[in-house]
């Protein structure tokens, strides 16, 4: 690849122009554009063809999120990353299926994680190399299982994820999640963040992992802190057990 | 999400809460300027944590009329950093302010208008405020019709 081509939208000039120093000083970056709203933003980008539209949440005219809504609509959207001082809108952003979130002022080494986050969502869309990205994200946005909307959660909190039909259901000490995804998909997204496939119907987050203990008939069970005990795959055990001592 | 303050020990109305997209806004725009002219750079973050302190002091006691005006003027300057060609401010000389008034007084009125200018009118924006009968008037005007708000300083007892 030969460098991310960026639209960076914000109606605060200076935050515009700070993200805009970031973003040409990063080597991942081939070129630059500003616009300083919604509407400016939607004319660029029917002038030309970008990987990734960096975006204030809030702003007069187009909402960041309605034009991140109106972007579906594109043949090949660029990715979108939120770049805002609205905290808490993050779960509006998961919803219109952000690829990340980044609260002002962001550091350069925040920026770069979402910059790999991008190579890696445009590698995948126009089928190219499909590496494992260097960072995870730090929060999901997960499906309340009572369908009361969503709730963010810590990558870091979630001890284990299981097969649940089309649906992954994720355990974290919060309670259980449900999120439209396959296991194989979280493990390439999660697995910097110290997921792994322990059996076909499981995937754990070794941080949270005590114990690896075998059996008789080559497979294993690898007990949580929490008490959770998960069954190994046989053609898993050697693996993880390296993994484990490492 | 917003820092919520510790509510006043003598259960007066606690204070509105510092917003965090105002924080978070003012360091971006304070990280902009760090190259092109670090001294302001240093004035913005210095200032802001001047706002901070003011905001977030546990003592919630009245205020002289026209420390809520330097802390309001505080304030603006903050937003200017934000948005350096779009505000201009007008605001009374701080002899013609008289009076003790609670936290906020001056400043929570100015903020509520001017953010809802910022968010929803694209374009130049001016806050003014003068001294009226009763305490001050502000007008905040964008493109469209000004807000105009009275604002008493009605003196509070120590």
């Amino acid at each position: 690849m030969s460098g991310l081509v960026v639209l960076a939208v914000d109606d605060e000039p200076r935050a515009l122009a700070d993200v805009e120093r970031l973003l040409e000083a990063s080597p991942r970056v081939a070129r630059v554009e500003t616009a300083g709203g919604g509407r400016e933003a939607l004319l660029r980008l029917g002038q030309g063809s970008f990987d990734m539209l960096l975006l204030d949440v809030r702003m007069p005219e187009i909402e960041g999120i309605e034009l991140a809504r109106l972007l579906r609509r594109f043949d090949d959207p660029p990715e979108v990353v939120f770049l805002t001082g609205h905290a808490d809108a993050a779960v509006e952003a998961f919803e219109v299926e952000a690829l990340d979130f980044l609260v002002k002022p962001v550091t350069r080494d925040r920026l770069d994680a979402a910059l790999v986050r991008v190579e890696h969502a445009r590698a995948r869309r126009h089928g190219g190399a499909t590496a494992v990205p260097a960072s995870a994200p730090e929060v999901v946005a997960l499906d309340n299982p009572s369908g009361a909307g969503k709730r963010l959660v810590r990558l870091e909190t979630i001890t284990h994820v299981d097969a649940d039909g089309d649906y992954a259901r994720i355990h974290s000490p919060d309670g259980e999640y449900v999120l439209r995804a396959s296991l194989g998909h979280l493990e390439e997204d999660w697995g910097p963040a110290g997921f792994t496939r322990v059996h076909r119907g499981h995937l754990v987050n070794l941080s949270h992992a005590i114990e690896l203990r075998s059996l008789e008939n080559g497979t294993a069970v690898l007990e949580l802190r929490d008490g959770t005990e998960l069954p190994v795959a046989r053609r898993t055990v050697a693996a993880l057990r390296r993994r484990l001592k490492a | 999400m917003d820092v919520r303050e510790q509510p006043p020990p003598n259960g007066a109305a606690s204070r509105p809460p510092v917003s965090a997209h105002f924080v978070n806004n003012v360091l971006a725009a304070a990280a902009s300027y760090i190259d092109e002219d670090p001294d302001y750079a240093r004035d913005v973050l210095a200032e802001l944590g001047q706002f901070l302190s003011y905001r977030l002091r546990e003592d919630p006691a009245p205020v002289s009329a026209s420390q809520e005006l330097a802390h309001t003027a505080t304030f603006l300057r903050l937003q200017q950093a934000r948005f350096p060609d779009r505000i201009t401010v007008q605001l009374p000389d701080a002899a013609d302010v008289f009076g003790r008034v609670t936290p906020g007084t001056i400043q929570g009125p100015v903020e509520t208008a001017l953010g809802r200018v910022l968010r929803e009118e694209a374009g130049p924006c001016s806050v003014a405020l003068g001294t009226a009968a009763d305490g001050l008037e502000l007008s905040v005007r964008g493109a469209g019709a000004p807000d105009v708000v009275s604002i008493p300083l009605t003196e509070v007892p120590l």
